[in-house]
């Protein structure tokens, strides 16, 4: 049986140029780049041309501005943390319900400490409000964090604008965003449209590089302090020795990307489109999570009403699927997604959630398969269901009831701008 | 994801999902007994069906002969209905002495469930009883008579403790003691209480709070702690400067009481420290909340003992 790998969001394969261009550096080339000796001149090297070649590609306006990270979680840490640490007068924080727990438990971690953090809402399509965020903006207002695209629904901020009505309001807000789904699938230009963007988070192993590798964008001139200390590496701002043949496979990997990014946006978009087609036509009680709002082209995320996420994933996986659900049972916690809870998807399907992601390596004969697979897998769940009236294949009367009230917005458990706002 | 569900029950789920025969998915049309457990705003609900092979005089000698399930949930919650199915169908089983099938014995069926599922095996033991309580309610069987426990509504009555999961104070009580729960996380891998938000775990009345009622924990903790006087003349050399302790009780207060207090609209202020005792004076809604007191000594005092010093008193100042 053949896999289908439609898990992208989670990772991605490590495309084969990538490791290509990593194999000599796991081999005889393996010196320290700060070492004097001529060979480790050829790693130093490596580094500071791959650091040129992202900068290039993402419109940065100095290669210097790139600090190479062990991923967009340590780029996260680093942006926040050492945001507060270089503007130790201001002390609060704006961020979003939805974030990915690399921002957003960063974020309570801040509250925790004192900072005042509101968390801005999304409404039911999943998108933010701006006057929210203007109404959020204080005298003493640190930084702003807004994630580009969503890993769970794929819905895409608007961040150029957000980040220059930050921007405009007041010059010493910093602001910044977690890029990790949106670097290669998205247009980025740092000199141009996202000239506001202070801080900007991405990781290698979206993108077709291996895990535990990223980049942390920090702005000329932004007011911020190293995350982490110990060494000279990375201009003082990052310490630790490079991981040299990760950073020569994140270039590679961002610039196969870039290169064909339009030609790939258009197949993944085929991809996800003719996918989301089949399955609402051939499942009843369907949502589509984040389909009203604009989204990457690669992610469909659904909500079968009255049945649960995890035993889907299972039946999928069965058949060879990789997929990956919001519900409670594959989250450490016993509440599922917060990014659903956060839309307001109903409480009838928000442990229902499954989550496809493609890749370039996708192909359309796979869609097919999994809209083959799929829609049967829903109807077994079904049948099982003290909801569902399998004679009917429709709910029964009183989960019509609950599906009804369902649709109506929820009180109580929506969503809301927390913390300590003034 | 990735749960580490055994051999056993995998395969009960997938024939439970591929229909195979000997599988008991469905519903009883009129049964002798039916029992409900869960909600699906909480992520799982079970409705469980039987049918009895009655006995012409005594309802007592029925026996159960068919069993059936419908389940909204995961992997471990379709696989423990399965098991529970089996096991009643297996055993020939008087209602009343299908009773004794406990959670424990589906954990064991289904050669063991990872701690965090332990509730799916808990929810097939309610829907037990509660369908054999509805047997006994249409056969006109006096189970109090018979010495069995009826347990009075108790999931409607009382207070909510989790409002996340609806969970009620006398039937996380009642739990606590039949599964012998010593832990929050304990009480939330059996029965999901305290699972999501977390606000009830260490609110007064929350679940920390019953478990040392139920199990006597703080007072003990108290005894074996005794308050120890203070050495005549004063403190000895080694013991930190006011000032440390001082500016120690202040960051428990900031890193891990207010944020607490804070949530629920609520602040604390410390008036002053002097000779072990924190004079503090509640703001916001913890000023006009009737429980201001004993969140006071609950919280607070326990955080400072935990934190800072065993001998550190806390006294509310208005």
């Amino acid at each position: 049986m053949d896999l289908i790998y439609a898990d992208n969001n989670a990772t991605t394969a490590v495309a084969p140029e990538v490791r290509e261009v990593m194999a000599p550096y796991l081999a005889d080339d393996y010196f320290n780049p700060s070492s004097m000796y001529e060979p480790a001149r050829r790693t130093g090297h490596a580094v500071e041309a791959a650091r040129a070649t992202i900068a290039g590609l993402l419109g940065m306006g100095e290669a210097s501005e790139l600090i190479f990270t062990g991923g967009a979680t340590e780029s996260n840490n680093a942006a926040l943390f050492g945001a507060a640490r270089a503007n130790p007068g201001r002390r609060h924080v704006i961020t979003t319900a939805v974030e990915h727990p690399a921002v957003l438990e960063v974020a309570e971690e801040m509250e925790r400490q004192g900072f005042a953090v509101d968390f801005l809402p999304v409404d039911r399509r999943g998108r933010l409000d701006v006057k929210d965020l203007i109404r959020a903006l204080r005298p003493d207002t640190l930084l702003v964090s807004i994630m580009h695209a969503n890993n769970e629904t794929g819905v895409v901020f608007p961040v150029a604008e957000l980040a220059r009505v930050v921007k405009e309001t007041d010059p010493a807000i910093l602001f910044h965003t977690d890029a990790t789904q949106s670097v290669g699938k998205l247009p980025l230009d740092l000199s141009g449209e996202h000239v506001h963007v202070d801080l900007l988070s991405f990781s290698g192993h979206k993108l077709h590089a291996p895990k535990g590798v990223g980049g942390l964008f920090v702005r000329q001139g932004a007011r911020w302090r190293p995350f982490l200390v110990g060494g000279h590496q990375e201009a003082s701002r990052r310490a630790g020795t490079e991981n040299v043949p990760y950073i020569a496979g994140l270039a590679v990997a961002v610039e196969l990307a870039l290169r064909d990014r339009e030609a790939e946006a258009a197949h993944l978009a085929s991809l996800r489109d003719r996918l989301e087609a089949l399955l609402v036509e051939r499942i009843p009680h369907v949502e589509v999570n984040g389909r009203e709002a604009p989204r990457l082209p690669n992610t469909l995320n659904v909500a079968i009403h009255f049945i649960e996420g995890e035993g889907m994933l299972y039946q999928l996986d069965a058949f060879g699927i990789c997929a990956s659900s919001g519900s409670a049972c594959t989250s450490g916690s016993l509440e599922p997604s917060h990014v659903l809870r956060a839309m307001q998807v109903p409480f009838t399907a928000v442990h229902g959630s499954v989550r496809f992601s493609f890749s370039r390596y996708n192909t359309m004969a796979e869609i097919e398969r999994i809209a083959e697979v799929f829609p049967e897998i829903v109807a077994r769940l079904r049948r099982l269901s003290p909801y569902w009236d399998s004679e009917r294949n429709a709910p029964r009367p009183e989960a019509l009831a609950m599906l009804e009230s369902a649709a109506s917005p929820a009180e109580g458990g929506g969503p809301s701008a927390r913390g300590n706002s003034a | 994801m990735a749960w580490e569900y055994s051999d056993k029950t995998r395969a009960l789920f997938m024939d439970a999902v591929q229909g195979k025969p000997g599988t008991h998915m469905g519903e009883i049309d009129d049964p002798d007994g039916i029992g409900e457990h869960g909600s699906i705003a909480c992520g799982d609900a079970l409705r469980f069906t039987f049918r009895v092979e009655r006995h012409p005089t005594d309802p007592l000698k029925d026996v159960i002969i068919e069993a059936r399930y419908l389940t909204y949930g995961c992997t471990s919650a379709i696989a423990a209905s399965e098991a529970l199915c089996a096991m009643i169908e297996a055993g020939h089983y008087t209602p009343i002495d299908a009773l004794k099938i406990k959670n424990e014995d589906i954990v064991t069926y289904l050669d063991g469930l990872p701690v965090q599922k332990i509730h799916c095996s808990v929810m097939g033991a309610e829907a037990l009883q509660a369908a054999i309580f509805n047997w006994a309610q249409k056969r006109g069987v006096d189970l109090e008579q018979l010495g069995v426990d009826i347990l009075p509504e108790e999931k409607e009555e009382g207070r909510v403790v989790c409002k996340c999961f609806g969970l009620t104070e006398p039937y996380i009580r009642r739990k606590i003691k039949e599964l012998g729960l010593h832990s929050i996380a304990q009480i939330t891998n059996a029965i999901k209480a305290g699972g999501a938000c977390t606000n009830c775990h260490h609110t007064p009345g929350g679940l920390q709070d019953l478990l040392d009622e139920t199990w006597g924990r703080s007072e003990t903790r108290l005894k074996e702690s005794p308050e120890p006087p203070l050495p005549p003349g004063g403190v000895p050399d080694a013991e930190p400067s006011p000032y440390v302790v001082a500016k120690r009780i202040e960051q428990v207060i900031d890193e891990d009481v207010r944020p607490m207090l804070q949530h629920d609209g609520g602040d604390i202020e410390i008036v002053d420290i002097k000779d072990n005792i924190v004079y503090c004076r509640m703001a916001g809604a913890c000023a006009t909340c009737a429980a201001a007191d004993k969140t006071m000594k609950l919280v607070v005092e326990t955080a400072l003992k935990d934190k800072v010093d065993e001998r550190l008193r806390v006294i509310a100042v208005t």
